[in-house]
């Protein structure tokens, strides 16, 4: 069952307030709720449409645009491997597939210890030290396999 | 000459004239030019997504969309030329992209948007050279629409649709973007009251309606511009079939009563037309059996009888049961037989109170959106008047009228009201009383009669008193006892308001409530609204039917057993009776009983008129075609057999010139007046009544009090279990407040026995306010639910509600 904590209540309510219409606020809302949750589940969606008048239907469509909002449980971490021209240039391709092996998933799963989840991810803005990743909200950039390596063992 | 609200142009060269604000793509119409559209439709606004409509606009740098485009003073416009060419050409060669080559299996093909348009406007050619995109072509969006994901070309209508019109937002885009798809919430069936539009205004065959899919080719399909006979809307609709079959029901936009659109019961419930339950032959009953007996006969048969029943025991001793489901024609013959022949005043067709006439004007759909404020009273929209349910949502979400609801349940149009009052049930009229007193020289009547607090009350006067336009909407079937004339002396009320304008529709769901009563089906009227002395209600008919002074009733199209309060005792009583003839379309509950039957031709296969609830007459259509007798034809046969200056009626536009010249109100109605978008008929007059006094209501010793809820999508006679609407059906359920259940140890989702009257429904527990402590609501969702049998036909009815 899904439920938002007094907490997050209160975040809800600073954050509707920033907006004229209640629907503005539906990307914070699935933010915060893949903030804490790490994904974002049916019936968060149909809770998040709850407090913003939406139906669950409309919050889905809006969430299904954004790759990076994720539908099914996540990992601790989650690496998203850009793709886009100047990354595979760079050889994101092969560092993508050397990450893929390393952790022993395909692009899209989420390692057995549920510590790692990969994805292929358009265009992050960091062309200029591409090829890069991002593991939750952190850019790695200029990536190589043995620097994937140092930053991989070095999360707990 | 100046206008400021003209604003003039010129398409391709001829000069247009129309009002400011007006879309390019519509004022092109103007002049008979046409622009391509796919995602533009009229009700539902511009959005400008498909790129179909592109045009030249001079002195605009690039080509603009004429859906969104508004006219501006004095603006060239090109449709033709060589680079709009060229752009609807790549348009239309871009859409095609995927497009499978479905068109000689495909159900729109001869009425699609994209085959006209390509061959109208394409290049026809194309320079694609790859594969097609390969995706699912049949996937279910509910048991009645299937979506071919190859054919949609994501124009978008049918989502906007959901959003915008029934403002349900059930069907959405997901994956916006080169992989979009119409979905709906995880894949859940796309269920709502009114899903079947989206597949007319779908410009390709993605959208299909699940039983006519691939069944027939749509110029193959003999099409009658015909009525929906389900509800009091009377909602324009096509009704297509082909070798005498019914093929598929689609909108015909009409305005004045639809805006275009039909629900659900209407495409997806006529199946009833073609049942195994139909009552197709004339019988008589002798010892026990039913012998079949040519109709005429029959007709005339019951005609003796019924007189030979007078002339024993006077006119007193026989009776008429009408229905709101009959045509204004069929219904006017027989009170012409009852009433003149037979000289009784026994006549009814419902088991509420309702007089006819209004002290104020009666209003139609439009003034709905005209108005300031829609004051809807005892009414659910969404489950007796579909169609009245989305012209009050558009109202309220696109013309910005206020609405203020006052009723004994919640229903779903709250969420759209500025205000919604919940009166006890039982204590309508307690409520209107204190409503009226309250408009006319304040007060806001006793809270702990009424259930309403003293806040509410004056909160709802205050937006009556400012709303400048009201429209009062009243659904007199919802009113216990007597209340319908407090409510009439609350619209007079409303109407001395200074600086008001009102008026208001009498929201009867029944199909033809307000037919009914104009035809003199009342005890207490005769035709036009015109007093007559006073006989027997339909509930008295059942009660001397009991005691034995009435002898005789004929039932037409109505079915007591099941639908009057009383339950078993209705059935005792008609028992009882001599003589009981039944003339109706299907076998029922009540049909079992009869000496006599009498077959009903019924919707798809009857011709007649219908008044609406807006006060609006059209002429229903027949679709198919029976060997049968018109029912008309019958009643006359049993009025001539009777009656030494027989009238031979040709057509059923006889019975209507007839009802023309003898109706008070229906002068102007005849079979060229009506003809394309009906006739507004004239109000009948109104008898003013002196302002009742409210009834007390008894408190029983225990239980609770009943209110029976309505249902859109009820397991009876018209859908049954093997209904395309099935899915709709909801088991029995008893709505009981959180202070009630408390109370009686109840939980949700517990099995509770209702009973009253020596009858007992079964039902499921669920705690929701919907309606004030003191009461529950059970919604009447099958025939056999017997919850009829539980009301005592008085005013209130109490039930004791156990644990189960
Ligand atoms: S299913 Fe039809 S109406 Fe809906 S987006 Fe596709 S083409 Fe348009
Ligand atoms: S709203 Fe009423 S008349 Fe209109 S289509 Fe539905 S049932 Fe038929
Ligand atoms: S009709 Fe104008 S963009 Fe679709």
């Amino acid at each position: 069952m899904f439920t938002f904590t007094p907490e997050d209540e209160k975040q809800i309510e600073k954050i509707v307030g920033k907006y004229p219409v209640k629907r503005s606020a539906l990307l914070p809302l699935l933010t915060l709720v893949q903030r804490r949750d790490g994904y974002i589940s049916p019936e968060a969606m149909k809770a998040i449409g709850g407090k913003l008048e939406l139906s669950p239907a409309y919050v889905q469509s809006v969430m299904s645009f954004y790759t990076m909002y994720h539908t099914h449980p996540t990992g601790k971490y989650i690496i998203l491997f850009c793709h886009n021209i100047s990354c595979q240039l760079n050889g994101a391709d092969d560092l993508l597939a050397y990450t893929s092996k390393k952790l022993g998933i395909d692009v899209g799963g989420t390692t057995k210890d549920k510590k790692f989840t990969l994805h292929r991810e358009e265009c992050l803005a960091a062309c200029s030290g591409g090829p890069m990743m991002r593991v939750n909200d952190v850019f790695h950039e200029n990536l190589t396999t043995a620097k994937i390596d140092k930053i991989l063992d070095s999360l707990a | 000459m100046s206008d400021d609200n003209q604003v003039n142009i010129t398409i391709n060269d001829q000069p247009v004239t129309v009002p400011k604000g007006t879309l390019l793509v519509d004022a092109a119409k103007e002049v008979g030019v046409e622009i391509p559209v796919f995602c533009y439709h009229e009700k539902l606004g511009p959005f400008g997504c498909c790129r179909m409509c592109l045009v030249e606009v001079e002195k605009m740098p690039k080509l603009t969309t004429a859906c969104t485009q508004t006219v501006m003073p004095d603006m060239v416009v090109r449709t033709e030329s060589p680079k709009v060419v060229k752009a609807q050409q790549g348009v239309l060669e871009f859409t095609l992209l995927n497009h499978p080559l479905d068109c000689p299996v495909c159900d729109k093909g001869g009425e699609c948007p994209l085959q006209d348009n390509t061959f109208k406007f394409g290049s026809g050619t194309t320079r694609m050279e790859f594969d097609r995109a390969d995706n699912d072509k049949v996937t279910p969006l509910s048991p009645v629409i299937t979506i071919d994901r190859e054919r949609c070309i994501a124009c978008q209508r049918c989502t906007r649709y959901s959003d915008i019109i029934e403002q349900e937002q059930a069907l959405v885009m997901l994956n916006r973007g080169f992989k979009n798809e119409v979905h709906t919430f995880c894949d859940e069936p796309y269920a709502t009251r009114y899903s079947g539009n989206v597949i007319d205004i779908c410009p390709v065959g993605a959208l299909t309606n699940t039983e006519f899919r691939f069944k027939a080719r749509s110029w193959n399909l003999d099409n009658a511009e015909t009525l929906c006979a389900h509800c009091g809307c009377n909602c324009n609709m096509t009704l297509g079939s082909r070798t005498n079959k019914l093929m598929r029901i689609q909108t015909r936009p009409n305005d004045l009563v639809d805006d275009g659109w039909i629900c659900d019961k209407a495409r997806f419930g006529y199946d009833f037309i073609e049942s195994e339950d139909r009552l197709l032959e004339a019988g008589t009953v002798v010892g026990g059996a039913r012998k079949k007996v040519n109709a005429l006969d029959a007709a005339v048969q019951v005609a003796d009888s019924l007189s030979k029943i007078v002339d024993e025991y006077g006119p007193e001793s026989v009776g008429f049961l009408g229905s709101a489901y009959g045509t204004n024609e069929e219904l006017y013959l027989y009170q012409k037989l009852f009433r003149s022949v037979l000289g009784t005043n026994n006549l009814d067709h419902k088991t509420y109170q309702d007089t006819p006439g209004l002290p104020i004007d009666h209003y139609d759909f439009l003034n709905v959106e005209t108005a300031n404020l829609v004051l809807l009273i005892g009414s659910d929209p969404a489950e007796e008047l579909p169609i009245l349910d989305l012209r009050i949502k558009k109202a309220v979400t696109r013309r910005g009228v206020k609405l203020a609801i006052l009723n004994d349940q919640k229903t779903a149009l709250d969420k759209f009201a500025e205000l919604s009052s919940t009166y006890n049930v039982g204590a309508d009229g307690a409520a209107l009383s204190a409503l009226a007193n309250g408009l006319a020289e304040g007060g806001a009547g006793d809270e702990s009669v009424t259930g309403i607090s003293a806040e509410q009350m004056k909160s709802l006067v205050e937006l009556i008193r400012s709303g400048k336009k009201v429209c009062v909407v009243y659904n007199p079937a919802s009113l216990t006892g007597n209340s319908i004339h407090m409510l009439k002396h609350l619209l007079s009320v409303i109407g001395k308001i200074p600086d008001i304008e009102c008026g208001a529709i009498p929201a009867a769901p029944s199909t033809n409530a307000v037919g009914a009563m104009d035809m003199g089906i009342l005890p207490d009227f005769s035709p036009g609204g015109t007093p007559a002395d006073k006989g027997l209600s339909a509930m008295e008919m059942i009660d001397k039917a009991e005691s034995g002074e009435l002898k005789a009733l004929l039932m037409y199209r109505s079915n007591p057993v099941v639908d009057f309060p009383g339950g078993k005792r209705v059935e005792a009583a008609l028992k009882n009776l001599n003589l009981l003839v039944v003339h109706d379309m299907m076998e029922t509950e009540t049909s079992q009983l009869a000496h006599i039957i009498l077959p009903s031709n019924g919707p798809g296969y009857d011709e007649g008129t219908t008044t609406n609830i807006g006060g609006r007459v059209q002429y229903r259509r027949r679709g198919l075609n029976t060997k049968n007798l018109p029912d008309w034809k019958i009643v006359s046969k049993m009025i001539n057999s009777l009656s030494e200056e027989p009238v031979e009626y040709i057509t059923s536009f006889n019975v209507t010139e007839e009802i023309s010249e003898k109706v008070p109100g229906y002068g102007e109605i005849n079979k060229k007046s009506i003809r394309k978008e009906g006739k507004t008929r004239e109000p009948v007059t109104s008898v003013n009544g002196s302002v009742p006094q409210v009834e007390k209501v008894n408190s029983a010793d225990q239980g609770l009090k009943l209110r029976v809820a309505t249902r859109l999508f009820t397991r009876d006679k018209i859908l049954s279990t093997s209904s395309p609407l099935a899915h709709h059906f909801l088991p029995s359920t008893v709505n009981v407040h959180a202070d009630d259940a408390a109370k009686l140890g109840f939980s949700e989702g517990d099995e509770a026995v209702l009973s009253a009257n020596g009858a007992e429904v079964r039902a499921k527990v669920e705690i929701s306010n919907r309606c004030n402590p003191g009461a529950v609501i059970v919604p009447m969702v099958a025939d056999d639910q017997g919850v009829q049998g539980l009301a005592g036909g008085g005013s209130v009815s109490w039930v004791e509600v156990k644990k189960g």
